[in-house]
């Protein structure tokens, strides 16, 4: 084994580290992403977009590939 | 191919490591599996000839438990790199979600990388991936052997490397720049959680 090598495990420690970090942001971007469980209707007050579809579904067909994935 | 499953709430990653024969994807397996924690060590699956080398394939399952609230694996392959082995390499890519590829530094062994990548490129596309945006990093291995007997970095990089994707030198027998090419190739492919999906 090379001499630099770190204590066993050491590197799997790391790894998993980063992983889980990485995940984290993940899963906080998708649940941004995917439709909320109850809709906040109080925010259908205040729509000063003057698109009319602005801001209704983010992302919608991402969210909609991977639910038909899914179902595959 | 199915990275994130939210109903079941698991995240399930297959990465493939590919290369010529004899170019030390099994090492990189070996090594992870060495630095694993024993609550952590399932079994590594490894169908070898009496020569050491890979008859079918490798299997490495890395439990990584809950993350974020989704239980997460990795499984790790390996294919074999002969070319007579090109079934079972078409076989074990399939429901890839990202790709390792080990070549082997030595200056002699430069037009096998360059047959194994085309013959990746080729087996992605039968499988109906787009082999331009299946999530890859290059491994140089093999940086340990004397320097007259390997390729520059530069020169591995200009041949083999077009996409221009993240690249590492690495010594899999000692483990250098194993766990780099796996925490690259992991980050690519997480990154898809939050992109949409890229098939075909």
């Amino acid at each position: 084994m090379a001499a630099d090598e770190k204590d066993e495990g050491a590197e799997f420690a790391d790894f998993m580290a980063d992983i889980s970090q990485e995940i984290s942001e993940r899963v906080e971007s998708l649940d941004a992403a995917l439709p909320a469980p109850a809709p906040p209707l109080a925010r259908k007050v205040a729509t000063p977009s003057p698109s009319s579809d602005a801001g209704m579904i983010l992302d919608w067909d991402n969210v909609a590939e991977r639910m038909i994935e899914e179902m595959l | 191919m199915s990275v994130v499953n939210y109903s079941t709430r698991e995240i399930t990653c297959k990465i493939v490591y590919y290369g010529p024969g004899r170019s030390g994807k099994t090492t990189n397996l070996q090594h992870i599996y060495s630095q694993l924690p024993e609550e952590r060590k399932g079994k590594m699956v490894s169908l070898a000839t009496e020569t050491d080398r890979t008859l079918f394939f490798d299997f490495l399952p890395l439990d990584l438990g809950n993350i974020s609230g989704f239980n997460t694996r990795f499984q790790l392959y390996t294919v074999p790199g002969q070319v007579y082995y090109a079934a079972t390499r078409k076989l074990v890519l399939q429901g890839v979600d990202g790709v390792v590829f080990v070549a082997d530094s030595q200056s002699r062994q430069l037009a096998e990388n360059i047959e194994s990548l085309q013959d990746l490129h080729e087996n992605l596309a039968d499988d109906g991936f787009d082999p331009r945006t299946m999530p890859l990093v290059m491994q140089y291995n093999k940086r340990d052997l004397p320097a007259e007997e390997i390729s520059p970095l530069e020169e591995l990089d200009n041949k083999l490397n077009f996409r221009g994707v993240p690249h590492f030198p690495a010594n899999a027998i000692s483990g250098g720049g194993v766990f780099e090419c796996l925490r690259s190739i992991a980050s690519i492919v997480l990154a898809r959680l939050s992109a949409p999906a890229a098939k075909g």
